[in-house]
C-alpha cells in the first residue's frame, strides 16, 4: 500500500495501576475493513478510546489520520465516527432527531445534519420506526441507530466496537454486510471489534490479534486463511465408511486422520502432491470401495488457529 | 441498486437509490457547534424540542412566576400608584420557590440524561471536549434561569413605564435587579448543575436540588432572623447569609440598595465577603462539573 496508514501506533501502552490494558503495541491499520479481535479485556475497546483521545495513553505514540492523538484531538474526532459498545441512546428522543443533534454536534449545519440523518438511516435500515423514541426499540434497532450516529457526519473512518453484541444470528449478518458495505461502497475505514473470530473472518480485509494487551498478530485476512495444502474428504454413509476409506488411503502412502465426520489428510508426498494427483487418488480409491463422495476440498486454516499458536508460542 | 430506466421517457415515478453520498459542504467550528449545543440546551430547559408533557412543568411555573407581576402591573396601571409595590429584585425573591423548583426540575434535563444513559460519550467523541461541554451545558442552564428571573423583571418595567413612573429610576432599580439576577442564576445553575451530574436518578437529582437551594434556604433565613432578634448577634445573622446562593442574592442586594430588607444589613466588609463568596461558589461548582464530566468521559 503506497498510502499513509489510516491508524499508526508505535509502543502505545495502557497501565491502569497494575492492570496493563495494553503493553507496547505497534500496529498499521489500512484502508477497508480491519478486524480488532481479542477476548473481553484484551484492550479493544481501551485502544480505540485512546486513538479517540478520551484516553491519556501511559506511553508511546500514535496517530489517526496523520493527526498526533495527544495534540491533535479534535481534529481527529471531527473526522471519525464512534459506535460504542455499550448501549448509549437516550430513551425519549427519536433515533431521526438523535442523529439530526449527533451531526449537527460534529459540526454540520442544520439543513446537511437532516439530509445527511435521513440517508444514513436509510443506509442502516431504519424505516418508520425512525420518528419513534429509541427507549422501545429492539437490541437490533439500537444497534443500527448507534451506527447511524457514527457515520451521520461523514467521517474518514469509523470506531465499531462490538457492533453485533446481542443480536440474532439474521440481524448479525444484516450488520455484519453493512460493515463490509461501509469499508468497501461507503469508502469509509473502519476498525471493527468482535471477540468472535469467525464473524471478523467473513468481512476483513486485515485482522488485528490483541491477546491480554499484546499483539498477537495482524496481517491480511487472506494470509490468516491461507491453505494448509491438506484435504478434507467426506464420504456417504457414517463412521465406519469414513474409517474403511481411511484405512484404504493410508495404505496408498497418503497420511491422515479422522476429524468429524470427514477425513483430513495431511499435505501428500511430492510424488502426488503435482497436477492434482491426490485428489485423483482419492477419487480412485472412493470408487474401488463403492463409496460416494460427497466433499473433496481444501482444507484453510481459521483465525481460531492463531489464538492456539499465540497459545503455544507463549 | 441502481435503476436505470432505458430512455427515461414512459416511466414515470421511478425511485433511484443513489448509493452512499458523501458530505463534502463546509464543517462547522467548534465555535459554531458550541453554540448549537448551547441553544439547544436552553431549548431543551424550556422542553422546546422535547415531548409535549415535558413543556408541561417549566411553562406551568413561568406562567406562576408571571401571574403576579401581571396583577402588579394592572393595579400600578389603574390605581395610578406612583411607585411600583415591590422592587425587581425582590419581586424575584419573593418567587424564590419558583425559580428553585425550575432549576431543580431542569438541572437532570441538563445534566443527568446524557451521563445516565451514557450519550456522554458520543458527545466526547466529537469536537467538543469534556470541558467545553460541561462549561456549555451550564452556561444553558444559567440562561434558563436568568431567563425566568428576567421575564416578570420585564413584565413589571413595561408596567411601571405605562403608569408613567420615573424612567431613570425604575431603569437604575430594574439593571441593578439584573445584574444580581444574573449572579442568582450563575450560583443556582452551578449547584442545581453539580448536584444532577452526580445523582444520575432524577427523582435523587431533584430532591437534593430542592434541599441545597429550598430547604438550606429556609433554614439560613430562620437562623438569620434568630440570630438577630434573639441572639441580638448582627455579625451571625449577616455571617449565615453567606452559606445559602438565596441569601446572598438578597444580602448583595440589599448592600446594593436595590430593595431588599434583610434582618440586618449588609455593609462595610461583608459586602466583599458576599461578593467573594459567590464567586468561589460560580467558580467550585464549575470546576465540579468540569471534573465530573471528564471523569465520566474516560470511563
Amino acid at each position: 500500500m503506497g498510502r499513509p496508514p489510516v491508524i499508526s501506533t508505535a509502543g502505545l501502552t495502557k497501565h491502569y495501576g497494575t492492570v496493563h490494558a495494553l503493553t507496547d503495541l505497534t500496529v498499521d491499520v489500512g484502508e477497508g475493513v480491519t478486524g480488532l479481535v481479542g477476548a473481553n479485556g484484551a484492550g479493544k475497546s481501551t485502544l480505540i478510546k485512546i486513538l479517540l483521545g478520551l484516553l491519556e495513553p501511559t506511553g508511546g505514540q500514535a496517530s489517526v489520520l496523520g493527526h498526533d492523538i495527544e495534540h491533535q484531538g479534535q481534529e481527529i474526532r471531527r473526522l471519525v465516527g464512534y459506535m460504542p459498545e455499550h448501549d448509549c441512546l437516550p430513551p425519549d428522543v427519536s433515533a431521526s432527531d438523535f442523529v439530526v443533534h449527533m451531526a449537527r454536534m460534529s459540526g454540520l449545519g442544520a439543513s446537511a445534519a437532516r439530509e445527511r440523518s435521513a440517508d444514513v438511516l436509510r443506509h442502516v435500515g431504519l424505516d418508520e420506526e425512525r420518528y419513534r423514541p429509541m427507549g422501545g426499540y429492539s437490541t437490533g434497532m439500537k444497534q443500527r441507530a448507534k451506527l447511524a450516529q457514527a457515520l451521520a457526519h461523514d467521517p474518514r473512518l469509523v470506531f465499531l466496537d462490538e457492533p453485533t453484541n446481542g443480536l440474532d444470528p439474521a440481524a448479525r449478518t444484516d450488520m455484519l454486510r453493512l460493515v463490509e458495505r461501509i469499508g468497501s461502497d461507503f469508502g469509509i475505514a473502519v476498525l471493527v471489534t468482535s471477540h468472535l473470530l469467525g464473524e471478523l473472518e467473513q468481512v476483513s480485509d486485515h485482522v488485528i490479534v490483541l491477546d491480554g494487551g499484546h499483539l498477537l498478530r495482524s496481517s491480511a485476512t487472506g494470509e490468516f486463511t491461507q491453505r494448509t495444502g491438506s484435504l478434507l474428504v467426506e464420504v456417504v454413509g457414517t463412521e465406519t465408511e469414513r474409517d474403511r476409506l481411511g484405512e484404504a488411503l493410508a495404505q496408498r502412502g497418503l497420511s491422515c486422520r479422522p476429524r468429524g465426520a470427514m477425513v483430513a489428510i495431511d499435505p501428500p508426498p511430492p510424488e502426488l502432491a503435482e497436477g492434482g494427483a491426490a485428489q485423483d487418488l482419492i477419487r480412485d480409491v472412493a470408487a474401488e470401495l463403492g463409496l460416494g463422495l460427497m466433499r473433496l476440498q481444501p482444507d484453510r486454516r481459521h483465525l481460531e488457529d492463531v489464538f492456539l499458536e499465540g497459545g503455544t508460542r507463549a | 441498486m441502481p435503476d436505470h430506466s432505458p430512455s427515461g421517457a414512459g416511466r414515470p415515478g421511478i425511485i433511484h437509490d443513489l448509493g452512499y453520498r458523501r458530505f463534502d459542504g463546509v464543517r462547522e467550528g467548534s465555535g459554531a457547534i458550541a453554540r448549537t449545543l448551547f441553544a439547544t440546551g436552553l431549548r431543551h430547559a424550556y422542553g422546546l424540542g422535547r415531548s409535549g408533557k415535558s413543556k408541561v412543568m417549566p411553562f406551568l411555573l413561568l406562567a406562576m412566576s408571571l401571574l403576579p407581576a401581571a396583577i402588579v402591573v394592572g393595579v400600578v396601571v389603574l390605581t395610578g400608584l406612583d411607585e411600583l409595590p415591590v422592587s425587581y429584585a425582590d419581586y424575584t425573591n419573593q418567587t424564590q420557590l419558583l425559580v428553585s423548583l425550575f432549576a431543580a426540575a431542569q438541572a437532570p434535563v441538563l445534566f443527568s440524561r446524557d451521563l445516565r444513559h451514557r450519550s456522554i460519550v458520543l458527545y466526547l467523541a466529537r469536537p467538543l471536549g469534556a470541558t467545553a461541554l460541561a462549561l456549555v451545558r451550564w452556561l444553558s442552564l444559567t440562561v434558563a434561569v436568568f431567563v425566568f428571573t428576567a421575564v416578570p423583571t420585564a413584565v413589571l418595567f413595561a408596567g411601571a413605564m405605562l403608569a408613567g413612573l420615573d424612567k431613570s429610576d425604575q431603569a437604575t432599580s430594574m439593571l441593578k435587579a439584573v445584574t444580581l439576577q444574573v449572579l442568582l442564576a450563575m450560583l443556582v445553575a452551578g449547584l442545581s448543575g453539580l448536584i444532577s451530574s452526580v445523582s444520575l436518578r432524577r427523582g435523587f437529582a431533584v430532591v437534593g436540588s430542592v434541599m441545597a437551594l429550598i430547604v438550606l434556604t429556609g433554614v439560613v433565613t430562620v437562623m438569620q432572623n434568630i440570630a438577630y432578634f434573639e441572639g441580638d448577634s448582627e455579625a451571625v445573622s449577616t455571617g449565615v447569609g453567606l452559606v445559602s446562593p438565596w441569601s446572598l442574592y438578597t444580602g448583595l442586594a440589599n448592600a446594593w440598595d436595590a430593595g431588599i430588607e434583610t434582618p440586618v444589613p449588609v455593609d462595610g466588609a461583608w459586602v466583599p465577603a458576599y461578593v467573594i463568596v459567590a464567586a468561589l461558589i460560580a467558580a467550585g461548582c464549575l470546576l465540579g462539573l468540569v471534573a465530573r464530566f471528564r471523569k465520566v468521559g474516560s470511563l
